[in-house]
């Protein structure tokens, strides 16, 4: 019931020459409170532009999204600061997502201050608890952002995020720019706050292996839509979409060595200009199974096992 | 067995001004037709190895100890001008990001020229050998390739264009630092693919510097695993991967998942942050995270012990189980 | 990237380690406190006081800088000059900045038509050279030192537009600002604790450049004729009067000239150490 998203559509417009640019061509997506929604794609997917749009930093074009049945817009500003506060956005670069002459303490205690969530008394005692949570000791309060290593300012833009006490966390790439000795350490803590909290998480990650690792539903995309739609076992067991086949084997695996065939099946061509559309299916130019039908006929999302959505007829005969 | 193309021996990297040491005791070889890869996180020193081979450091970053060999000559002690003959033309070298590692202003035709110009002759092929090498990689519309911009290309077709340069004269070694780290996963593979396959067409050697573990399991025949500037492990990539024996290794492949991966079970984590190179002292680099370590791991520093197909540098390596 | 800010403390430790500023300070120091002098009257002589006995006398214990050739004080009328040039030059200068960087904080964090509209109105402004404009400007304001004012704090604010736009422009695309939007902070608030504090440092050292820029301005202006009007001293006009003086009397030319120059030296320098003190990046270390 809780997060609805009916066919959004986003369109930039480049001011200097008119372009328009196509982020997003209709998304619609539902999604349970409790549960974990990851989004896979790659550049130009529009999996960035979903985030910006559904914590409404953004409004969309077209279409609308809906948290429970509020709706999410870049509206009166005020009257959108209580719904603002229930949508918290992580976003993937450590560096910049804390302001750097702010002491990480007081970057959390002024999401306490801004919405009265505690009395003037208990911010310390709040600011300290969260630290605690993201598994960060309370001497690092007063330390500025530069001080801490890339996965400890993640770390506090999670307690920042909590802080205002949301129902839903979009993760955009939250490990990506991590280390990778340090991942699993933030994963893992993502996943224990889940838990621990009830937390609804929308997880964006061109990864599709971490994806699968935090997601009940994964939406795989492609040039602003979605071409896939399924649990996290359906999607990775019986990937049906050309598209999610082609990411699949092109996912470096650690796990199968010495086989320079995984380098064979190769996805060819690039992802085709968002401001210049191709007709029909996006993804025909590239497809191994379009057919003359490809290029004019435009897919819809079509359920062809319970719960398990594919965009392309062809699969779906 | 054959011949060894490069031999690094105890090298140790340091910065000149207020000396850090960045690597240390860095030994490996590479043989003739063979790839290896480096592994490593930030502060592993896994670039400064590849930079340091083509004299490419840094400025305030130098060489302090052991010995680069290409082909028996040490590296570190020919002039200038000889390691310029070297460059490009024996041993080259593809970056991570083509935006910058291109000329913006130059049409890439011209920039493919140069590299030629730079070590031969100009002669009427010239021009023939620029447009062979950009259909070798797969730049379609050569002669329109030849007249634009690197900006004008995607971010994989650049990636095309600077392996275009790098073997353009049929170097017998590749270094490549990173470069499909930036790139989307797709577009990773079609390069991978391509660099695979230029590499067996040559018989060439490569040095493949990465992060991901995902990349060199199918790509390399051995690979080096560096930790804070020392070489933690190393060996053929079946060895490795099968019987990870440092705990390092260990812990980064169980960190790891992957879409084989049978079921969701929970990544185990390594606690802590990679070490700066210069911090670690008498002791073995990856102790304080290490979850055997024992007071002599922060006491001595462990020795590379094995042979070609398998060695670590550890007090209480892991047992093998295959 | 991470910067590492210096926060006041620093930035002062840093100042002092430039010594291009603090001889900038200590010039700038003298000079205020000449101009304060002649602000509280504590001058050897009025500087309007004509001695018809002691025209163009030269530098001696009655007259330290010598008199001219109305019999005046030099030593009086270049310290009276001085706080004139320095009165005008910080109103116009506050007015300038105080537009300036409103207006650039505004155009850079509104964007779109507002942005284009106040980046165009100080390129117009920009385009015309600084002296020929402000005498535009004041040829039809008028004389009086407020007018003066008035046409050098015109063309000097697109200046401060422009060093408070780059900053903003640069910050509002940080991700901690589009946190700071998606925590439902008002726009007030992000602007002045999350934009605003990365403007200070670059407006700081503009002011202190901006004033020397003033100061020959104005020092121009009256040079001209235009600005301070006789028998009023002012340092241009000094020296516009000395012209015809200086091959038999070079004390009248000296002595303003110097006062200029090490006016406009001293806040230079003032501006160069405020720049090494909190510019991380053109630190020579």
């Amino acid at each position: 019931m809780s997060l609805n998203i009916e066919n959004v559509e986003k369109q930039y417009k480049i001011l200097a020459t008119g372009t328009l640019i196509n982020a997003l061509n209709g998304v619609t997506i539902s999604l349970e409170n409790g549960q974990t929604l990851g989004i896979v794609g790659e550049s130009g997917c529009g999996k960035s532009t979903l985030a910006r749009v559904i914590s409404g930093l953004e409004k969309p074009t077209v279409g609308k999204i809906t948290w429970e049945g509020g709706e999410i817009a870049d509206k009166a500003k005020n009257h959108l600061r209580p719904l603002r506060s229930r949508v918290q956005l992580v976003f993937q670069d450590p560096y910049s997502s804390l302001d750097p002459r702010q002491q990480i303490g007081a970057a959390i205690s002024e999401v306490l201050t801004v919405h009265k969530l505690v009395s003037k008394n208990s911010v310390q005692t709040r600011v300290e608890e969260l630290l605690s949570i993201v598994g960060l000791t309370s001497d690092l309060k007063n330390r500025y952002p530069h001080q801490l290593s890339g996965g400890q300012r993640q770390r506090v833009s999670i307690a920042r995020a909590l802080a205002s006490e949301p129902d839903l966390l979009i993760l955009d790439e939250p490990v990506s720019a991590l280390d990778v000795s340090v991942r699993a350490e933030v994963m893992n803590l993502l996943i224990d706050l889940r838990a621990k909290y009830g937390l609804t998480y929308i997880f964006i990650s061109h990864d599709l292996a971490m994806v699968r690792y935090v997601s009940d539903v994964i939406a795989v995309m492609y040039l602003g839509k979605i071409v896939e739609f399924g649990s996290w076992d359906q999607i990775i067991e019986r990937p049906l979409h050309p598209y999610t086949r082609a990411l699949i084997a092109a996912m470096p695996d650690h796990s199968i060595i010495g086989n320079p065939e995984t380098l064979s099946k190769t996805l060819q061509g690039e992802v085709p200009d968002p401001a210049n559309l191709p007709t029909g299916c996006a993804f025909h130019a590239r497809c191994p199974i379009a057919v003359s039908e490809c290029s004019t006929r435009v897919p819809h999302l079509l359920e062809i096992s319970p719960k398990h959505y594919v965009a392309c007829p062809e699969v779906s005969k | 067995m054959s011949t060894s193309l490069l031999s690094v021996e105890n090298l140790a990297i340091s910065t000149i001004q207020d000396p850090r040491i960045l690597i240390n005791d860095v030994t490996f070889e590479i043989h003739e037709g063979e790839a290896v890869g480096v592994v490593g996180e930030s502060g592993s020193g896994k670039t400064l190895t590849a930079l340091s081979i083509l004299g490419l450091l840094p400025r305030g970053v130098a060489v302090t100890e052991g010995s680069i060999k290409y082909d028996g000559i040490d590296l570190n002690s020919i002039s200038p001008e000889e390691i310029r003959k070297i460059r490009g033309s024996d041993i080259s070298m593809v970056y991570q990001d083509p935006m910058t590692a291109l000329n913006p202003v130059m049409k890439l035709g011209k920039q493919l020229r140069e590299v030629i110009e730079s070590h031969e002759k100009v002669d009427s092929n010239t021009d023939q050998r620029v447009r062979d090498a950009l259909m070798e990689v797969g730049i379609p519309d050569v002669a329109r390739a030849m007249e634009s911009y690197p900006h004008e290309f995607s971010g994989g077709m650049r990636q095309r264009v600077m392996i275009a340069m790098a073997l353009i004269l049929s170097p017998k070694l590749l270094i490549a630092d990173e470069p499909t780290t930036a790139l989307d996963v797709t577009i990773q593979q079609q390069i991978l693919a391509l660099v695979a396959e230029e590499r067996r067409k040559r018989n060439m050697s490569m040095l493949w510097i990465t992060h991901d573990l995902g990349v060199v399991a199918n790509l390399v025949d051995r690979l080096i695993v560096m930790y804070a500037g020392r070489i933690v492990e190393a060996g053929t990539v079946k060895e490795i991967f099968a019987n990870p024996q440092h705990p390092y290794t260990y812990g980064l492949l169980s960190s790891l998942p992957t879409t084989a991966d049978k079921d969701r079970k929970r990544l185990t984590s390594i606690a802590g942050v990679p070490q700066k190179p210069w911090l670690v002292g008498q002791s073995c680099s990856f102790a304080p995270r290490c979850f055997k370590a024992t007071p002599e791991c922060s006491n001595t520093i462990p020795q590379l012990v094995g042979t070609l197909e398998k060695s670590v540098s550890c007090f209480h390596p892991i047992e093998a189980t295959k | 990237m991470a910067r590492k800010e210096a926060r006041t403390k620093g930035g002062l430790h840093y100042y002092l380690q430039s010594t291009s500023g603090i001889i900038g300070a200590i010039l700038v120091f003298v000079m205020v406190i000449g101009a304060l002098c002649s602000a509280f009257g504590w001058l050897p002589h009025d500087p309007l006081n004509q001695n018809v006995n002691d025209i163009l006398k030269g530098p001696s214990g009655k007259f330290w800088f010598g008199t001219d050739q109305f019999g005046r004080d030099i030593f009086s009328r270049t310290l009276d000059g001085l706080r004139r040039s320095l009165t005008v030059s910080v109103v116009a200068v506050s007015i300038a900045a105080f537009v300036g960087v409103t207006l650039g904080i505004l155009g850079g964090y509104l964007g779109r038509w507002f942005d284009m509209l106040i980046t165009r109105l100080s390129d117009v402004i920009f385009a015309f050279p600084a002296i020929l404009l402000a005498l535009a400007i004041v040829s039809s304001l008028g004389n009086s030192w407020v007018d003066t004012a008035l046409s050098i704090a015109i063309v000097y604010t697109p200046i401060f537009i422009r060093v408070a736009r780059g900053p903003v422009l640069a910050v509002k695309e940080m991700d901690y600002i589009k946190v700071s939007r998606i925590l439902g902070y008002s726009s007030p608030r992000i602007l002045i604790k999350h934009i605003l504090p990365n403007v200070t440092a670059p407006i700081v050292v503009q002011t202190a450049l901006s004033l020397s820029w003033a100061i020959l301005t104005e020092s121009g202006l009256s040079f001209l004729g235009l600005g301070t009007q006789p028998p009023d001293a002012s340092l241009g006009l000094m020296v516009s009067d000395a012209q015809s003086l200086a091959a038999f009397a070079w004390w009248t030319l000296l002595f303003p000239s110097l006062f200029i120059t090490i006016v406009v030296v001293g806040l230079n320098l003032v501006g160069d150490g405020l720049r090494d003190a909190w510019d991380p990046a053109r630190r020579s270390s």
